[in-house]
């Protein structure tokens, strides 16, 4: 674990950060030492000019003298320079703690006297008259020191940083591989077959946490995709057991008290009329379960849904008036969809049909379409016997059908289907719980960018 | 006529050629994507149908590269139930018609007669069958030199029949190029509709056109 953690990202970033750090203190740290080498020499130059400058003046007014009672004074007084040398010549001491020697001018290093380690002596040398020769100077010492003991604080806060730096990064790595870990083990749990397993979410909303719910949410589609084909695969199983039965009873009749040549036709046409119904039975299940998996959107163009209302509309108004039912459209205006004609077409046509085909006669129906907040909304809506409210979400349910409408034709697959073409399009089937009478469901689909904008222009 | 038969399934192929050459057509049969199309190039055939998953080349690439030669010669796509989108793409490739399996032996054999006679009709102003006839210009539709009024879909059903006279019009393809219903309603669309242009333009007169071939469609005859 230790040595995985050094070869994380989170590792690398943190050793990263701590090279930039080193970089910068080092950078300071050398600046420092340079300013404060700087100032401390300034310093001592000038505690220098100023003494020399005392002395001057002494020497100016009173002569030789006075020049030697400021030197004594300043060597004592705090503030000023350590070491004097007042020269006549090129080796009388006049006064000073210096030994002669050959006088020079400017800012000058001496050696300390006796040598010892660490001190040397910066100072001033300047001529008060031809031959009289005054230097000031003190010894750089105490500025090494402080040298030395600025660098040691910072080779200390930074040896500290750098430990810090170092731990943080570890653990900042040991927790990046934590949840590396765990999104590692939820696919792996997930390829083994644990289909549940999903990444644990920590809640702080960081990348990670957000890299988890988003592989969660995809795994939560692939979930429900595999969920619907084990259902289609289950019902294929289970609802073909019973016409394949039936056709298989019906053959061995035949074969058994089958007669004459028309017995034998009749019964080849049942046959070919049952395995017809199971074929057709196979294609609506595998239509429901494509259009689930969201097959299809290639086909997809913008469509008027009331232009395709109104064509609908002449093709059951004869049929509904043939069974004693009286559909009527209520269209309000153009409603510009991104959808599948053919696919549209079929959802309309089963919520139609089952209007007609689940009322008995005389049962109004109506067909409604309106804008409403961006969406369009088409509702279809009879004033029969309706379903009661806890059975709305069976109808739904694939080969799902109402105790009396056994008889009827159908799959119990129309309202899936169409349902799942409701969601194809973005949209939602729903229907109306608090429907006063009858039964009544509502497709709401979004309408299409460029329609919403002609229409909002229109307002 | 000659039939040029692509399709690699043999059950499904001899099925096929059988229930043809029962109609009296000369059907030739292959396996092969490749193969036929070097034998639809000799383009002698009045139709092809070309099965769309094929070993060699598949049936879409077949018709396109025919395509992309000039040929016309009418194609009928087969293909299994599953691919939803398969029409679409299937026509857009230059397919004239397209069935999905498993399918009734009639439905094929009226497709393709349908397709086969598609290729000489040029595009008419008036239709005509006995004493029916049809403006497809004015839109109106005289029996007897005397006015029928139809609906629109009652027109459009109409006129479908009349393009096809002679020839059997199944319920799903009558469902498909009437009312662009691209599966098998539960109520009685067609049965519906039928009846109401029969009314219109049938009952009443000596002769009856349109006749129920019983289990299969419709026929529009003059005769």
């Amino acid at each position: 674990m230790r040595i995985r953690a050094f070869h994380t990202e989170g590792f690398r970033i943190a050793a990263i950060f701590v090279a930039i750090f080193a970089l910068s203190a080092a950078i300071f740290a050398v600046t420092t030492l340079v300013i404060v080498g700087e100032e401390f020499q300034d310093q001592i130059v000038r505690f220098a000019n100023a003494d020399i400058a005392s002395v001057k003046d002494g020497y100016r007014t009173e002569g030789i003298p006075e020049a030697l009672e400021v030197i004594k004074q300043r060597m004592t007084a705090p503030g000023a320079s350590d070491f004097f040398l007042l020269q006549r010549g090129a080796s009388h001491r006049l006064s000073g703690n210096l030994a002669p020697m050959p006088p020079r001018t400017g800012i000058l290093n001496l050696p300390y006297p006796g040598g010892a380690h660490g001190h040397a002596i910066l100072g001033v040398g300047t001529f008060l008259a031809p031959g009289l020769y005054l230097f000031a100077g003190s010894d750089v010492y105490r500025a090494r020191l402080a040298r030395q003991r600025i660098l040691r604080a910072l080779l200390l806060v930074f040896a500290g940083a750098l430990v810090l730096a170092t731990i943080g990064g570890w653990a900042m790595s040991r927790r990046f591989l934590r949840r590396a870990d765990d999104i590692t083990r939820t696919c792996r749990a997930i390829m083994a077959g644990n289909l549940a397993s999903r990444i644990p979410l920590r809640g702080t909303q960081d990348e990670l946490d957000r890299l988890s719910e988003t592989i969660n949410a995809m795994l939560d589609r692939i979930a429900a995709l595999m969920g619907n084909l084990k259902e289609v695969s289950n019902d294929i199983a289970h609802d073909l057991r019973t016409p394949v039965t039936h056709l298989r009873h019906r053959l061995e009749r035949a074969h058994l008290q089958a007669r004459s040549v028309e017995d034998y036709n009749q019964a080849l046409e049942a046959a070919i009329a049952a395995t017809d119904d199971i074929l057709a039975l196979f294609s609506a299940l595998l239509r429901v379960a494509q259009i689930e998996g969201g097959a299809r959107r290639a086909a997809f163009a913008q469509l008027d849904l009331e232009q395709l209302l109104a064509q609908l509309g002449e093709v059951f108004y004869a049929v509904a008036e043939d069974r004693e039912h009286h559909l009527t459209l209520l269209l309000s205006g153009p409603a510009w969809i991104q959808g599948d004609r053919e696919l549209l077409v079929q959802l309309f046509s089963n919520l139609i049909e089952n209007a007609i085909i689940h009322t008995p006669a005389g049962t109004r129906i109506t067909l409604r379409l309106q804008r409403e907040n961006g969406e369009a909304v088409a509702a279809i809506s009879d004033d029969g016997p309706g379903v009661p409210r806890e059975e709305h979400a069976k109808l739904f349910q694939r080969l799902y059908r109402r105790e009396a409408s056994r008889t009827r034709p159908g799959h119990g697959l129309g309202l899936a289907l169409a349902a799942a073409i409701a969601e194809l399009h973005g949209g939602r089937l729903k229907i109306d719980a608090d429907a006063a009478n009858g039964f009544s469901i509502r497709l709401r689909v979004p309408l299409s960018q460029a329609a919403s904008l002609h229409t909002n222009s229109q307002h | 006529m000659r039939i040029l038969l692509v399709e690699d399934d043999p059950e499904t192929a001899e099925h096929v050629c059988h229930a043809l050459r029962e109609q009296g057509h000369d059907v030739e049969g292959c396996r092969d994507g490749a193969e036929g199309l070097a034998i639809a190039r000799d383009g002698k055939h009045a139709a092809l149908i070309v099965d769309r998953m094929l070993p060699g080349l598949d049936g879409l690439s077949l018709v396109k590269a025919l395509r992309a030669e000039g040929s016309q010669t009418p194609v009928l796509f087969l293909t299994t139930m599953s691919g939803i989108d398969d029409r679409v793409t299937g026509l857009n490739s230059g397919g004239d018609d397209y069935l999905t399996k498993p399918f009734a032996l009639a439905e094929l054999v009226a497709r393709v007669n349908a397709i086969a006679r598609r290729g000489d009709s040029r595009q008419p102003v008036t239709l005509h069958a006995g004493d029916l006839e049809m403006d497809l210009i004015r839109r109106t539709v005289h029996r007897g030199g005397k006015p029928v009024d139809l609906q629109p879909q009652e027109f459009k059903l109409l006129e479908y029949l009349l393009r096809n006279t002679g020839r059997l019009v199944t319920r799903n393809m009558l469902l498909e190029n009437v009312w662009e219903l691209h599966f098998d309603p539960r109520t009685n669309i067609v049965e519906t509709h039928m009846s109401r242009l029969r009314a219109k333009m049938d009952r009443g007169f000596a002769v009856e056109l349109i006749h129920t071939v019983r289990g299969n469609g419709y026929i529009l005859r003059a005769d």
